[in-house]
């Protein structure tokens, strides 16, 4: 039986610095640090982190008492998990069967070419990242993106072009404004 | 707390419900959401206070889906003595139109028709004002977006697991309450053994909802009959099929169905605990049912003494993290247990050997959805829906080529004909009907001439494909079938835990032969080792996913071989051989 | 105990035995990759299927359990063909070197293409894994030739407790991984090589068997491990007298097949050539028993600061009985002149327990001192 660590009172800073990991903490605390409870604690991280770093891992493993060989196992089995950082923009397509039937692929092909990226990857310069789901329920909608949190159905590939050219345009004029101010 | 505790609050909640002149149903599911319910709700919400009406004219009420999503945003109008309206495709500027045509606008002393902006409302992006509602009220545009309530797309469904979802509020344990919820959780503790219970639902006829259909009576019976000192309830809302979002809707538009049917599962089998496994793509469902619990929890529903009894309870959800092979038992088990989701071998079964080696009922969500409707209403009456084999219902999510696209409930036994035409209202744009996939990435595909086939499990399988958890894509003639089979093999390969080998190389290697179709350079031998190959991983691999992964491959071999005779080059030998 | 009927033939067996057990403890062989006897069911090879009456499909024999009228069939045409399309399936991602491979002759892979008769693929080849890892003195991993039967991630779980490596990855790109796929030094490897003993191919490999001789030209010398006490078999594989690898049995007494760092791989002290052969006995002591015409004297002042590298520059070979005089003279003296206690013995783990028994009576009866110890306490 692991003996349980006491969660980090309020106002309480996290001996890293940073206060990310405070609430990782609460989750390992509510499931009183059991093994088992290592993917709640990794979808936790994945959300509160947005990414799951080497030590953001190698700190679960410690704190858990999971080898650490079991966490990057369980880890790089479930694909909800990132390893890198996610682009400023990021354009989700649905490869759900209704979305697939309605010409997905050709909005895949479109952002792909676009940027050179393949569906999981991101841009080198870190402004768009291109992500497929395998359902988002929108059926209805066919076929389907979330660009930036924000869906849009019936799409074309000329439109989410359109679309993604026009966001990450805004985000390089944004950069090379501060460049300058700065 | 018992309950007549908990029927008081639903009784209070129909007496204040009933106070209201007119209820305006806003459906906030996660595919209405899509289309902007969120702000058409809002909409509503300001719409309805920019009125000043009293009090009782009209309420609000937040529900779930209303089944007709390609018509989403949805909005239903429910007015004492009169038919309820439905409209579709609602915009926030249409609300105006609906609030001004059914709520009356209460006076305000001194009022003049150029009144400026309502500051009593509060701040959003439309500013409503009463003189643009009273204009709105002349618009008679709003009638082009109702929808007719007697189309067969609503006529033909009948409503069990889908009761309440659309009527009422799921973020409100006391709207499930009014609407007779966890009455049959008080009749099973009050009334029932155990034993009676399983027998209820062995009788009834109800059988996996999952894809399996295996006898749900008959798998709670095996874990009831286990003797242990833990035994564990898992439902199973890892809803991979793509286009599937049936389990969903039912966990965000009614969790506390789900619940009850839970309960009483633990309690007829003897389990203490119970896990509900949510996939990581579904936060609303995953928000929405934990708010379930918490809400169940305060009300003794669940806990050490469910509704004042001796019966111990207690639930808690485990998140996915985008894996398709954790809907299979044994790879949910290791999921929930934090570690990779890779299937195990059986026997020996979860009812014997399951989380952490208790014996454990794993149900589906729809599955567990049945059962407060069962108890209510009796295993004769669920057993008097559907066919001699298949009884009762099921919820299936209609997509693809088709005009009416959503969520329906339909009897066992209806045919595929009605659901694509009457249901469905046919295949649009002058196109034609190809074929009916169900199953998803373990199903087949149904051409037109079986299209009289009643859906059932048996019959379903018999052609080939399976009745799944409910998926249901229609595909008109601009389809290629190799394609539509490569896209599901494409997910099995995605999807492969990577255990055995027949699938983990098998998939693969089937795709690369798919693929060398498609491109038009295989020849017939090629086709002969897409068969045997389909054939080895179908017998040999470890699990579900493995064993129907080639199942749409088999499908459209059999039903659209001509597709993939015109792809195939004649081989070699026979063009050197002559004719 | 269990009747069931396996080929024909009645088996009787232990309740709770699999099928697999029963058939190999009653001589009928199952082919299979993944099982391993000493570790748990992995089920993932499906080589091990059989017919079972009344199953519809092929069943895995690896993690069935017996039961009283079971009737079992291990072998058929069919179960035939199925196995050698599987094999078929594990050939398309593994490339056949056999010609040059080291593995060669101690592969099950091997032996199975060859018992099925398959010597290339049917199917497009394409290799999953195409990870090569050379990252520790003691052995290479080479993932083109992994076939994921998972023993390695078993034994090192179970067996060890090290959990160094896990399954990582999903699907094709499924692979055994290090934490973060790094060098195997960064993770909790305590470098036993039981992984690489378990291994079926070529997938894990002692370094030092790279190159150095076929698996039937090799001769084998069984002895036991002199690292501690617990005396575990070890058979060492030589090539023209020079040690290539270590491995040990499962019939092997104490330790079966399962060894530890020291015995695997601590072996290259026997063909050492600073390996002493015969007792030394420094040159300045020689030189005044007369042994040796040079004299020669402590460097330092002291007998622990002998830093020279060449052994000889510092000592003379003796013979055992010059050695033993000297040393049973001196040790009289010591005792005579500063009294018993002022003689301390040090003892080893890797003498005998008879050795240790007799060194401990020496000091005892023979010095008279209790100041005794021992390499364990340190």
């Amino acid at each position: 039986m692991t003996i349980p660590k006491p969660a980090p009172k309020e106002g309480e800073v996290h001996p890293s610095g940073d206060d990310r990991y405070l609430s990782i903490d609460r989750t390992m605390k509510r499931f009183n640090y059991e093994k088992d409870s290592l993917l709640e604690v990794l979808n936790a991280a994945q959300e509160v982190f947005g990414y799951l770093s080497g030590d953001l891992l190698i700190y679960i493993s410690n704190q858990l008492n999971v080898p650490m060989s079991q966490v990057y196992g369980v880890a790089t089995f479930y694909h909800m998990f990132t390893f890198e950082p996610q682009g400023e923009h990021n354009c989700i397509i649905c490869k759900g069967t209704a979305c697939h039937v309605k010409g997905a692929d050709r909005l895949i092909q479109a952002l792909s070419e676009e940027f050179n990226v393949d569906a999981g990857e991101t841009t080198p310069d870190g402004l768009f990242s291109l992500t497929i789901a395998r359902c988002l329920g929108s059926c209805g909608l066919a076929p389907v993106i979330v660009l930036d949190g924000q869906v849009y159905g019936k799409e074309t590939p000329e439109a989410v072009h359109t679309r993604v050219i026009e966001a990450v345009s805004r985000s390089k004029e944004e950069l090379a404004h501060t460049m300058e101010v700065g | 707390m018992n309950f007549d505790t908990l029927e008081d609050i639903g009784h209070k909640e129909r007496s204040r419900q009933s106070k209201y002149q007119r209820r305006i149903f806003c459906c906030t599911s996660t595919a209405c959401l899509s289309a902007g319910a969120g702000q058409v709700h809002t909409s509503l919400d300001q719409a309805v206070a920019a009125c000043k009406c009293d009090k009782h004219e009209a309420e609000v009420v937040k529900t779930g889906c209303m089944g007709l999503c390609s018509e989403g945003p949805l909005v239903r109008v429910e007015e004492k003595e009169s038919d309820p309206i439905l409209y579709g495709n609602v915009s926030p500027d249409l609300t105006q139109n609906i609030v001004s045509r059914h709520v009356p606008m209460g006076g305000i002393e001194g009022e003049t028709d150029n009144e400026e902006q309502d500051h009593s409302v509060t701040p959003h992006d439309i500013p409503y004002n009463r003189a643009s509602l009273r204009q709105a009220q002349a618009k008679t545009e709003l009638d082009k977006f109702i929808i007719p309530l007697n189309l067969p797309f609503f006529t033909k469904q009948v409503k069990v697991v889908l009761s309440e979802t659309g009527r009422i509020n799921p973020d409100k344990l006391e709207d499930y309450l009014a609407h007779g919820g966890y009455r049959a959780l008080a009749h099973v503790l009050e009334e029932m053994t155990p034993e009676d219970v399983c027998n209820e639902i062995l009788e009834s006829g109800l059988r996996g909802r999952g894809g399996a259909g295996f006898p749900t009576g008959l798998k709670w019976n095996f874990v009831r009959q286990e003797s242990a000192d833990n035994k564990f309830v898992i439902v199973n809302g890892d809803e991979g099929d793509p286009g599937a979002y049936m389990d969903r809707t039912v966990m965000e538009d009614d969790p506390h169905r789900v619940l009850e049917g839970m309960i009483i599962c633990a309690y007829a089998v003897g389990a203490s605990y119970g896990y509900l496994y949510i996939r990581g793509e579904y936060p609303m469902a995953i928000d929405r049912i934990r708010k379930a619990i918490r809400a169940a929890t305060r009300r003794k529903i669940l806990g050490n003494s469910v509704l004042g009894t001796n019966f111990r309870f207690k639930a808690d959800v485990r998140i996915g993290a985008g894996a398709f092979v954790c809907g299979e038992e044994t790879a949910l088990i290791h999921s929930v247990e934090g570690k990779r989701g890779m299937p195990r071998i059986r026997p020996p079964y979860p009812s014997t050997s399951g989380l952490w080696k208790a014996p454990t009922v794993i149900n589906n969500v729809e599955t567990m959805a049945n059962v407060p409707s069962i108890i209510n209403r009796g295993a004769n009456w669920y057993a008097s829906i559907g066919t001699e084999k298949s009884k009762g219902t099921k919820v299936f999510a209609l997509a693809g080529h088709l005009r009416n696209t959503g969520l329906i409930e339909v009897p066992m036994g209806i045919t595929l004909r009605e659901i694509v035409y009457d249901i469905g209202g046919g295949i649009p744009d002058g196109r034609a009907f190809k074929a009916a996939q169900t199953g998803g990435p373990s199903g087949g595909c149904i051409p037109e001439e079986y299209l009289d086939t009643p859906v059932d499990y048996e019959s379903l399988t018999k052609l080939g494909s399976i009745m799944g958890s409910g998926g249901l894509v229609i595909i008109d003639d601009s389809t290629n079938m190799p394609d539509f089979a490569n896209f599901f093999m494409d997910f099995c390969v995605d999807e492969s835990c990577g255990k055995c080998i027949p699938c983990r190389v098998g998939t693969v290697q089937i795709r690369k032969l798919l693929e060398k179709l498609i491109a038009g350079q295989a020849d017939t031998e090629d086709l002969e080792k897409l068969d045997e190959l389909c054939q080895l991983v179908k017998t040999t691999s470890l699990c579900g996913l493995g064993q129907s992964a080639p199942n749409p491959v088999f499908s459209t071999l059999k039903y659209f071989r001509n597709e993939y005779d015109t792809l195939v080059q004649p081989s070699q030998a026979v063009e050197a051989g002559g004719s | 105990m269990v009747e069931l009927i396996i080929d024909g033939q009645k088996v009787l067996t232990h309740p709770g035995a699999t099928v697999l057990e029963a058939a190999l403890a009653n001589n009928i062989d199952i082919p299979r990759l993944c099982h391993h006897p000493e570790l748990s069911i992995s089920g993932g090879c499906r080589l091990c299927i059989v017919n079972v009456d009344g199953y519809p499909n092929p069943t895995p024999s690896c993690g069935l359990t017996c039961e009283d009228g079971m009737s079992i069939e291990t072998q058929n045409a069919e179960l035939f063909q199925t196995r050698r399309e599987i094999l078929d399936l594990f050939i398309s991602e593994h490339p056949l070197d056999c010609v040059t491979c080291d593995k060669s002759g101690d592969c099950l892979l091997q032996k199975y293409a060859y018992d099925f008769g398959i010597s290339k693929t049917s199917h497009e080849f394409e290799i999953s894994k195409p990870l090569y890892q050379d990252d520790n003195p003691f052995f290479i991993r080479d993932h083109q030739y992994c076939i994921l039967c998972g023993r390695c991630v078993r034994v090192c779980d179970e067996v060890v407790g090290a959990s160094a490596i896990d399954f990582a990855g999903r699907g094709f790109e499924c692979h055994i991984a290090t934490p973060f796929d790094g060098p195997m030094k960064d993770s909790t490897c305590v470098f036993c090589g039981n992984c690489v003993q378990v291994c079926p191919t070529a997938a894990l490999m002692p370094v030092s068997r790279i190159g150095n001789g076929r698996e039937w030209e090799l001769e084998r010398v069984k002895t036991i491990c002199g690292y501690c006490g617990v005396g575990c078999q070890i058979e060492y594989a030589l090539n023209n007298g020079e040690i290539i690898y270590a491995q040990s049995k499962p019939d092997a007494p104490v330790n079966g097949e399962f060894l530890c760092a020291k015995g695997r791989y601590g072996w290259d002290f026997a063909t050492n050539p600073d390996r002493l052969s015969s007792p030394m006995l420094r040159r300045d002591l020689a030189f005044e028993l007369g042994l040796t015409s040079e004299s020669w004297e402590l460097p330092d002042k002291s007998p622990l600061k002998i830093r020279n590298p060449k052994i000889e520059d510092s000592f003379i070979p003796v013979d055992w009985d010059t050695a033993l005089d000297f040393v049973a003279e001196s040790l009289a003296n010591t005792v005579k002149e500063h009294g018993p206690d002022s003689v301390m013995g040090l003892s080893s783990a890797r003498c005998t327990n008879e050795d240790n028994y007799i060194f401990q009576k020496f000091l005892r009866l023979g010095i008279g001192t209790n100041n005794l110890d021992h390499c364990a306490r340190l």
